[in-house]
């Protein structure tokens, strides 16, 4: 993965999430609060750790717009995600792996898309847009690509499974819970694709939005939208 | 240390655990692994025998959606692909380091909007390095070069092309090769011709307060030939007009000029990025 030479500065969530669209689902579902110490926070101080390890309120635990939020939490990791499959099979990488390659990386990316077309329908109008992705370069690369693969299923298991059980609506709890059975199998398929034992412990721990959010960092695959809007007066040639 | 004993404590509690579960499935006899009599209700209950049966389980719960069949990759080949520049860097004539520079990228366009280009091609150069060809915003017309993929941003990706015909006076939004959208157009007098080529829009400006240009302005990488000296380069725009009574004609400086209510329309239909054909 390519590490530019701003790589040592300590960043802020704003550095890695430009779009707000992680800020905005953290925001709807840790609460304002929360939101804005990360927002002020350098990603990794104390700060940072201490407002996301502080209790939710309790109307921030409960109702249908917590449900919309962790929903909308979901659905820009599966944007991530089918973003990251796409981008890597309509480049051909994926196309010049071998075929047993192949046929998991084309059957997780129909998959994700699958799965960002469902809650998107769920969500309607509510649903976050999609953010503007840069994989700088590991969709073009096919080991940088497999073994980010494993990286991003192992953490939509861990997320899932530490959101599923918030889920208020006993329904989408279910659909929640069906998601992540799925996922895991995605994540252990990648993981013997690239010659990773498949489970690595008996229990898997869910993970905090702290875990998440460093690992996001890590990644700095969400970025700005290129700015290609202006309001300067034109001096075309008229 | 203390994860050591954590780890311990933790192995003793979950043998606890097991040691409970099974007791009580001794108790009742291992009924609780049997499937429960049809017309059995809720809760433990005693059958004829006097033998404990096992409460009856709630059924699952019913998801509240579930995915449609997965959805494979569609046709790619009306996609194009564009990265904004990332930072400055030489454009070249191929892929590697010691190639003939071509054109310096900058970051940032005549507009003050972040500089995009369209990205062409990709290769891997021998040291691993990841090349795109690209087209370049460039005089002649036409230029391309590679640049180090590190150098750009991420991919955007779009379905629409525009394609002026410089001979009907038109402009035609194809979506994924479909026609979405055709209007008349004005395009350069022959002193000031509109070039012909491959090119890509780069970006939209709005609220400039200028009726000359209408409402709405995309600028290209195209440029004029011929008005070199202008003012920020000669690019190419495509534009509104305060003199629709003007169009279609070969009227404007090499400009694409649509209608107010054409411009506005298309400005609906095409995002930034999309490459343009003049013929």
């Amino acid at each position: 993965m390519t590490r530019d030479e701003t790589a040592h500065l300590p960043l802020t969530i704003e550095d890695v999430d430009r779009d707000g669209a992680l800020l905005e689902t953290v925001e709807a579902v840790a609460g304002t609060t929360r939101a804005e110490l990360l927002r002020r926070a350098a990603i990794g101080s104390g700060a940072l750790l201490a407002a996301l390890a502080a209790p939710a309120t309790a109307s921030a635990a409960r109702g249908r717009a917590q449900d919309t939020a962790i929903l909308n939490y979901g659905l820009v990791f599966e944007y991530l995600q089918s973003g990251f499959y796409t981008e890597a099979e309509s480049l051909g990488t994926v196309r010049a792996m071998s075929s047993e390659r192949e046929e998991w990386a084309r059957t997780l990316g129909a998959h994700e898309r699958a799965h960002v077309r469902i809650i998107k329908d769920v969500l309607g109008r509510r649903a976050a847009k999609k953010p503007f992705f840069d994989y700088r370069g590991v969709t073009e690369d096919p080991d940088h690509f497999t073994r980010t693969a494993v990286a991003m299923e192992d953490l939509t298991v861990a997320l899932l499974g530490g959101q599923a059980p918030r889920v208020s609506d006993l329904g989408l709890r279910a659909a929640f819970f069906s998601l992540l059975t799925v996922e895991a199998r995605h994540a252990a398929w990648a993981r013997r694709i690239v010659g990773v034992r498949p489970v690595g412990s008996a229990l898997d721990a869910p993970k905090t939005l702290a875990a998440v959010d460093r690992v996001v960092r890590s990644t700095r695959f969400i970025v700005s939208r290129p700015r290609t809007a202006g309001r300067t007066p034109p001096r075309f040639t008229g | 240390m203390r994860e050591v004993l954590q780890r311990r404590r933790g192995g003793r509690a979950l043998a606890a655990l097991l040691l409970v579960l099974a007791a009580g499935a001794l108790v009742l006899g291992f009924d609780v692994l049997a499937p429960a009599p049809p017309d059995a209700g809720a809760g433990a209950s005693a059958d004829a025998g006097g033998d404990v049966v096992a409460p009856v389980l709630p059924e699952p719960v019913e998801p509240a959606f579930v995915p449609g069949a997965p959805r494979a990759l569609g046709s790619t080949r009306d996609l194009s692909r564009f990265a904004p520049v990332r930072r400055p860097t030489t454009a070249r004539a191929g892929p590697r380091m010691s190639a003939a520079p071509v054109a310096e990228l900058a970051t940032t366009t005549p507009e003050g909007t972040q500089n995009i280009v369209l990205v062409l091609g990709r290769t891997v150069a021998a040291d691993g390095r990841i090349w795109a060809r690209v087209n370049l915003a460039v005089l002649p017309n036409g230029t391309t070069g590679w640049v180090p993929r590190e150098a750009l941003g991420g991919y955007g990706a779009v379905r629409t092309r525009l394609v002026v015909d410089l001979r009907a006076l038109t402009a035609t939004l194809l979506r994924g090769g479909r026609p979405v959208f055709r209007a008349d157009v004005g395009v350069g007098r022959s002193e000031w011709p509109t070039p012909r080529g491959e090119f890509y829009v780069r970006n939209k400006l709005t609220k400039f307060a200028n009726a000359f240009y209408g409402p709405l302005a995309f600028g290209t990488s195209a440029r004029s030939e011929v008005l070199t000296d202008w003012p920020a380069g000669g690019f190419v725009g495509i534009h509104g007009t305060n003199r629709p009574d003007l169009l279609p004609g070969r009227v404007s400086h090499g400009c694409i000029r649509l209608r107010n209510e054409d411009i506005l329309r298309l400005a609906r239909l095409m995002p930034v990025g999309t490459p343009l054909t003049i013929r």
